[in-house]
């Protein structure tokens, strides 16, 4: 899975390719608008996570530009400007998602999953970890072919953590990912742990691995330990 | 009191004492040369019995008339000159007293004095005076009456371009995003007044732009360092060998740089919503939009055991959905997230308005300071950045609607009313 990243701050560019690299993608980035443009008219990538606002121009001519090659590259807008126009317009030149700054890597991340998977529509819908399957497509779980019953945000919360599988993910990032960012969950922390006790325990009676663990009372990591 | 009551009371009062002393002096004057005219009338009669003296060496035969009259006697004290005199007295054609002028004087009349006095009746100067002095009256009261209604009328009319000044600058914001435009007048007082307050609300404008576009860009600007913060961090915790010996500090700084992210987005979203930047011209389902967010937090809900009681009647309104997505979310958020466990929510929509009323453990809030920007009543903790309250008060004053809040039987209840000019559409 080849990814490019558009971003002209190095150091923001330099841990999305990291985080994004451990999770098994090939990354190419570029920090400035003319070089991103000889990037996409050469190659094809299976997402592009593109920042609007670039030294030399902006992101959203790039948009068209992809759009004038009839390219099928995914592409993601992260934006330091929440503004509704840019979603808008972005969208309507062809962008999958649009993250705003500041974001969490595995928000991005999972983000950048589901635009691969829209985009690859031939491919499989599933997503496999140990004996854990996850049909995106009809949204079910199975467990060694045996369905697991989730509710829609243990779902959510499941799929989540099978993507960032390996990663230590910080309570925030989980509730923001849950609950969206209008949600202060400053002291709502319980609700996350009461989440992923249920979770867990469904898990472990299907007759899987316990794999989600507590990290630091920071976090969970998703992993086979 | 107002500017003309106060030239007004001047301006009678003045006038008033003016005309009073002007008459009084014209009636001093006027009575002087009616005198005047009496005493020469007076000379002349005793000039021509002088005459007749000279020519026939006796006095002539007096004729006496109702208004005038003379009296003859001899005298043992003769008057070196003649003498002019007014005193009241009686008319012989008369009845009654009223006021002569007499002129007296002495003649030798074969050797001998004669006192001679001659009466003129001041009845008709009187009368003449009193005639001269009540139509003066008359005239000054009318001159007074017809300067007043003239400075009514006139004064309203001139003043008018003052008073439209004042009613548009009573109606001016400066959250609104145009100066100040006054007409001219074609009087240069006014049009000085209006063209120094056009200037004033165009420079305060300016400035409040540069405020809010220095709020907005700085928000704006600090995004970028937060996401490197924010990714940073994310990665720094992949260590487990750091997270083991930081994981306080680590937890801190990701926690802090998400309530500076939201900060900042709700800095934004203001300054944006100051900036006019979202037009109100979708169709918006509360409803429905209650429904989902309730759908959403469901667990965030029943895991407090919230009792949530809903009555809820379809209603749309010419809104903007980000806008009410956000005012609703503010709402539940805090009858959420400060309501106590085992609490109540009890949640009213109808095509009057919005109301949303919970349990919680904190006391009545503070009304004045409620919707102020960064306001944080005591006892509500650290989290949340004291601008959802602000941010909800300016979407509705964006949509003209009026939002309220009271404490009663130990709930908190906000209330918001839809504006009548666009009453919500029924189903």
């Amino acid at each position: 899975m080849k990814i490019l990243i558009i971003e002209d701050e190095p150091s923001l560019n330099k841990s999305m390719v990291d985080y994004l690299t451990q999770q098994q993608y090939l990354c190419e980035s570029v920090t400035r608008y003319a070089d991103a443009l000889e990037k996409i008219e050469r190659h094809n990538y299976d997402c592009i996570v593109l920042d609007i606002m670039l030294p030399g121009g902006n992101g959203l001519q790039l948009l068209e530009q992809l759009k004038a090659n009839k390219s099928a590259d995914g592409v993601i807008i992260i934006s330091a400007r929440n503004e509704l126009d840019d979603k808008i317009t972005g969208i309507q030149l062809g962008a999958d998602d649009y993250l705003t700054k500041p974001f969490h890597l595995p928000e991005l991340s999972v983000r950048i999953a589901a635009i691969i998977r829209r985009k690859n529509q031939q491919g499989n819908n599933q997503m496999q970890f140990q004996e854990i399957c996850i049909d995106i497509k009809g949204k079910t779980v199975t467990v060694n072919n045996d369905p697991l019953i989730l509710t829609r945000k243990e779902y959510e919360l499941l799929l989540y953590f099978v993507i960032n599988k390996n990663r230590i993910l910080s309570k925030n990032a989980i509730a923001e990912h849950l609950w969206g960012d209008d949600m202060d969950i400053a002291d709502n922390h319980d609700f996350i742990y009461t989440h992923i006790k249920n979770l867990r325990r469904k898990m472990i009676q299907a007759g899987t691995g316990d794999y989600i663990r507590s990290v630091y009372g920071m976090g969970y990591k998703f992993s086979v330990q | 009191m107002k500017l003309f009551t106060k030239y007004n009371r001047i301006a009678i009062t003045t006038s008033v004492i003016i005309f009073m002393a002007g008459s009084f002096a014209f009636y001093l004057t006027l009575r002087y040369v009616m005198i005047r005219q009496l005493d020469d009338v007076l000379r002349t009669e005793r000039a021509e019995i002088l005459q007749y003296l000279n020519e026939h060496h006796e006095l002539p035969e007096m004729l006496n008339t109702k208004d005038q009259w003379s009296v003859v006697r001899r005298t043992a004290h003769p008057l070196e000159r003649m003498v002019f005199t007014t005193e009241k007295g009686i008319n012989p054609h008369e009845h009654g007293k009223e006021w002569l002028r007499k002129i007296q004087f002495t003649l030798q009349v074969h050797d001998e004095p004669y006192e001679i006095s001659i009466y003129k009746s001041q009845e008709g100067t009187d009368d003449m005076i009193k005639l001269i002095i009540l139509i003066a009256i008359v005239m000054i009261a009318l001159i007074l009456l017809a300067g007043n209604l003239i400075n009514r009328t006139l004064l309203k009319k001139l003043w008018q371009p003052f008073y439209h000044t004042i009613d548009t600058i009573k109606e001016y914001q400066l959250t609104q995003d145009k100066a100040l435009r006054l007409p001219g007048t074609g009087v240069e007082e006014f049009t000085l007044l209006n063209t120094s307050v056009s200037n004033m609300t165009e420079r305060a404008q300016h400035e409040y732009q540069v405020l809010k576009e220095f709020t907005g860009n700085a928000a704006h600007e600090m995004q970028t360092p937060l996401a490197v913060i924010a990714t940073h961090t994310d990665a720094l915790m992949q260590d487990e060998q750091l997270l083991h010996r930081h994981a306080a500090s680590i937890a801190s700084i990701e926690q802090s740089v998400g309530k500076l992210a939201k900060l900042n987005q709700s800095l934004l979203l203001l300054a944006k919503i100051e900036h006019g930047r979202f037009e109100l011209n979708q169709e918006v389902r509360w409803d429905e939009l209650l429904q989902q967010k309730l759908n959403e937090w469901q667990e965030l809900i029943t895991g407090q055991n919230l009792k949530v009681s809903l009555s809820i009647v379809p209603v749309a309104t010419v809104f903007h959905e980000h806008l009410a997505d956000i005012v609703i979310s503010n709402l539940l958020n805090n009858s959420i997230r400060y309501n106590i466990a085992g609490g109540h929510i009890a949640i009213i929509l109808n095509h009057e308005g919005f109301s949303i009323a919970n349990t919680s453990s904190l006391p009545a809030l503070d009304t004045s300071k409620l919707f102020n920007r960064f306001f944080r009543q005591s006892g509500t903790g650290p989290d949340g950045n004291g601008l959802g309250l602000s941010i909800i008060k300016q979407v509705c004053e964006l949509a003209h609607h009026r939002i309220t809040y009271q404490y009663t039987h130990q709930q908190h209840v906000f209330t918001i009313f839809f504006s009548n000019s666009d009453r919500p559409s029924d189903f």
